[in-house]
């Protein structure tokens, strides 16, 4: 069991500020244009936060391609991405297989009163990747950080508002570690955004990256400055 | 007049009578004889279906053969779900035995979770029964418990051990004697035409005046389409274990005794048959 039980209340979220924080991140999103939404369900108007973004796997690159700078490489790439890919159109480009559709959903969870992260990713074929090869896709730092990470497990879980298997990092401890940054920050007198603070810690881990100009809403935090 | 244990047996010793049938695009070497089993109400179909697999493995070729699924009528089965509650939401109002189509091929991805190994039936039943306790206790009871007792839970819906069970499960049935019931009430209300796959949320056995809460204040709050007005026709059935329990029964009382082993109230909205 943790230590003080005293005011650990505080660092429960509760649905109201869920709501509160979300609206503020995706306002903030908007801004930068990093592709977050709040989706709401039809029948009981709860929500949660998305997120789609497609990724290209680096290993065929076209010859010609490689001479130009890096930035241009993944501009042009991800261009091609947009349109439909045609194999006979377009020879020497990455086959469609190898561009790979991220999905990260934030829900809340009522049980454990804390976000929760559904992520899920699958090819332009509709094949979807299994939880192995998104670990492959992870930065090799993260993939150390998974096995001492704060939670128990990520398992393959029904999306509770969609009924379809997503991965999950596993919520039952994540009241432990955000108690241990919000406290710093709290002390500090500072107004928080808890969806920053929690999703820049949890986000890398899975290849979700917050870029660092969220940070104007969550003060920085020396943990996580090397993840945003 | 039936003691409240006998409602913990019964809920635990109830039986489907179930027919599998290989899908007729099976590839096989012989004609697959459909397989005839009991499925326990509150197991989980990977968990209870090993002689199902190896029956109609054995008039298929090995390449055939990958990971087994279930489907009735169409639908594919959740086999995280437990057996009860998809007969209940899917099948109660037809004939017996239920006629399920087993699968091994296609398997369906964005339908299915998959089960590789016992171990992912353990987890997930482990992670129900922790969410259970962080609604009940704020997780005081599960996590006061030794790695043993929570193997214990597992081993006894396992081997259907009613006892072995239940000699750790009445710890996470019991709450302070200065309360009259838990937190909050773990419950999951099922509509098979939604597309959301079920309804929860936060709700407490006992109003704040003391009074204890029931089944159908429950319906009110979490889904009112339910219960419909008095001078209305009934037109849907609330099903539990596959009987309809009085609207007037305290969701505690229900919460204790008609729990899955999961710890969980597993409620089905089904359209009322007509006849």
């Amino acid at each position: 069991m943790s230590g003080s039980m005293a005011g650990e209340e505080d660092f429960f979220l509760e649905e109201q500020r869920f709501k509160q924080y979300c609206e503020e991140f995706i306002k903030h999103s908007q801004q930068i244009g990093d592709g977050w939404e709040w989706r709401t369900s039809k029948d009981l108007g709860d929500g949660y936060l998305s997120k789609t973004h497609f990724q290209v796997r680096n290993r065929n690159i076209p010859p010609d391609l490689k001479e130009k700078n890096n930035d241009n490489v993944e501009q042009t790439l991800l261009t091609h991405v947009e349109e439909p890919l045609d194999d006979s159109q377009v020879p020497g480009v990455c086959a469609t297989e190898e561009v790979i559709r991220y999905e990260y959903h934030v829900l809340y969870s009522s049980s454990y009163q804390v976000p929760v992260l559904y992520f899920r990713a699958c090819f332009l074929d509709g094949r979807p990747l299994t939880l192995d090869e998104i670990w492959k896709s992870v930065h090799a730092c993260y993939q150390a950080h998974l096995l001492e990470g704060p939670w128990d497990t990520i398992t393959q879980q029904e999306h509770p508002l969609l009924g379809q298997p997503f991965f999950v990092l596993h919520p039952c401890r994540t009241n432990e570690f955000m108690s241990s940054i919000l406290t710093g920050s709290r002390k500090q007198n500072r107004d928080t955004n808890y969806i920053i603070l929690w999703l820049s810690t949890v986000g890398p881990v899975v290849g979700l990256n917050l870029p660092l100009s969220y940070a104007k809403l969550a003060p920085a935090q020396n943990t996580n400055a090397d993840s945003i | 007049m039936t003691d409240d244990k006998d409602v913990l047996r019964d809920v635990w010793f109830g039986r489907i009578p179930t027919c599998f049938t290989l899908y007729q695009d099976e590839i096989t070497e012989r004609e697959a004889e459909p397989y005839y089993l009991l499925l326990p109400r509150i197991s989980y179909l990977t968990l209870v279906t090993d002689k199902v697999k190896k029956h109609f493995q054995k008039v298929m070729r090995q390449e055939e053969v990958s990971e087994i699924w279930f489907e009735y009528e169409g639908t594919p089965l959740k086999w995280h779900y437990p057996i009860g509650l998809l007969f209940d939401l899917h099948a109660s109002n037809t004939a017996l035995p239920w006629s399920i189509t087993v699968h091994f091929k296609n398997f369906p991805e964005k339908d299915l979770l998959h089960c590789h190994s016992k171990d992912v039936i353990e987890a997930h039943f482990m992670a129900c029964i922790k969410e259970a306790d962080a609604l009940k206790h704020k997780s005081q009871v599960i996590n006061e418990m030794q790695k043993k007792d929570h193997k214990q839970l597992w081993m006894g819906l396992q081997n259907d051990k009613f006892e072995q069970f239940w000699a750790i499960n009445r710890k996470l049935m019991e709450y302070p004697p200065e309360d009259s019931g838990f937190r909050y009430i773990p419950f999951r209300i099922y509509q098979a035409t939604t597309e959301r796959p079920f309804i929860q949320k936060l709700f407490r056995p006992i109003a704040s005046g003391g009074q204890l809460h029931t089944l159908g204040d429950l319906l009110k709050d979490a889904c009112p389409s339910a219960i419909t007005p008095e001078d209305g026709e009934q037109k849907t059935q609330v099903m539990i274990h596959g009987i309809e329990p009085m609207l007037e029964t305290p969701i505690q009382w229900l919460s204790e005794h008609m729990s899955y082993p999961d710890n969980f109230l597993h409620i089905s909205i089904i359209p009322r048959p007509t006849d």
